[in-house]
């Protein structure tokens, strides 16, 4: 099966979006953790300011599976600045049903993104991978990503909201 | 000196932005790396669409710096998106000069910042630290920053611009 289509989320897609999101964060064991509501989604990625863009991979109709979904893959990113070389693509959330991998629907994927990186003038593109994550580590490397926490040493951190209420409170 | 004001960066401000962020560069031996132009600091952050925003500090006149700078620190932050929570605020860039430390103006700044985040329902604040730069990952911790690269194992990779366009021809 190789007929599948991408193209930029539209809002009717917000559900299969949120549904996605979901599904890669079961696989990372933090369904839990997703709080984000196809309200939120909706306001921040379709409003007069979007806070992140989406693609979408769908299948035709005699292809969806017994629940009937079309939308079968996302990608999720926004746009960064980095002060010694200006715009960045950050890629944020990357996902393809297991049923629906094999067919090159993730490479189609990273070459969009590469596309839509260039044509915005950005100077890279930039993402998180964890390290215990082999197989997306070897997909990325075979497309010629460096890892720059080992070769620069960055950490991510991250002031939580409960602390940044302490600091705007402070004196 | 504790007289300072925070303000949002306005267009006038490009050129000491730019001073600031090679300084910083500079500190990190990297100047000749930043190759960005202030025509692109203006279009990219005072256009229709600003990919950054600033906060700069400045001081009166009468306590300007050596050289004769008033704007003396800045923090250059955007907002981005987490899949699970929503939007975050992340923190690129953040300096203030050396003849002007200890006056609580990067307290100051990183309150501002905070305070910002709050109003625009942030989730949290995201930046990443060298793992070297220990003055800068205590200065963090003692306002409540967690390792996340530690405790969940993060690393942060890039594709190039020439791999960029390797796999946009294929």
């Amino acid at each position: 099966m190789a007929n599948f289509n991408l193209r930029k989320a539209e809002p009717k897609d917000v559900p299969d979006i949120l549904r996605l999101i979901k599904e890669l964060a079961k696989y990372e064991e933090m369904e839990d953790q997703v709080i984000l509501t196809e309200k939120d989604l909706l306001e921040d990625g379709f409003g007069d300011h979007p806070f992140y863009h989406c693609v979408v991979a769908d299948v035709p109709a005699e292809h969806q599976k017994v629940e009937g979904y079309s939308v079968i893959g996302f990608a999720m990113y926004y746009f960064t600045y980095d002060p010694w070389i200006g715009k960045l693509l950050y890629l944020e959330d990357f996902y393809v049903m297991k049923e629906y991998r094999g067919f090159g629907i993730g490479s189609e994927i990273l070459k969009t993104l590469s596309d839509t990186a260039v044509k915005n003038r950005c100077s890279s593109m930039h993402f998180i991978v964890a390290e215990s994550n082999k197989a997306s580590i070897d997909f990325y490397k075979r497309r010629g990503a460096s890892d720059l926490s080992l070769q620069e040493g960055w950490r991510l951190f991250r002031i939580d909201k409960e602390n940044l209420l302490k600091i705007s409170a402070e004196e | 000196m504790a007289n300072f004001i925070l303000r949002k960066a306005e267009p006038k401000d490009v050129s000491d932005i730019l001073r600031l962020i090679k300084e910083l560069a500079k500190f990190e031996e990297m100047e000749e790396q930043v190759v960005l132009t202030e025509k692109e600091l203006l279009e990219d952050g005072f256009g229709d669409h600003p990919f950054y925003h600033c906060v700069v500090a400045e001081v009166p006149k009468d306590k300007q710096s050596v050289e004769g700078y008033t704007v003396v620190g800045f923090a250059m932050y955007y907002f981005t998106y987490d899949p699970w929570i929503g939007k975050l605020l992340y923190l690129e860039d953040f300096y203030v000069m050396k003849e002007f430390r200890g006056y609580g103006m990067g307290s100051e700044i990183l309150k501002m910042l905070s305070e910002t985040a709050v109003k625009t329902r942030c989730s949290g604040m995201h930046f990443i630290v060298a793992e070297w730069n220990t003055s800068s990952i205590e200065f963090y911790k003692r306002r409540g920053a967690s390792d996340l690269s530690h405790e969940e194992g993060w690393r942060l990779y890039e594709i190039d611009k020439c791999n960029l366009l390797k796999m946009s021809s294929k």
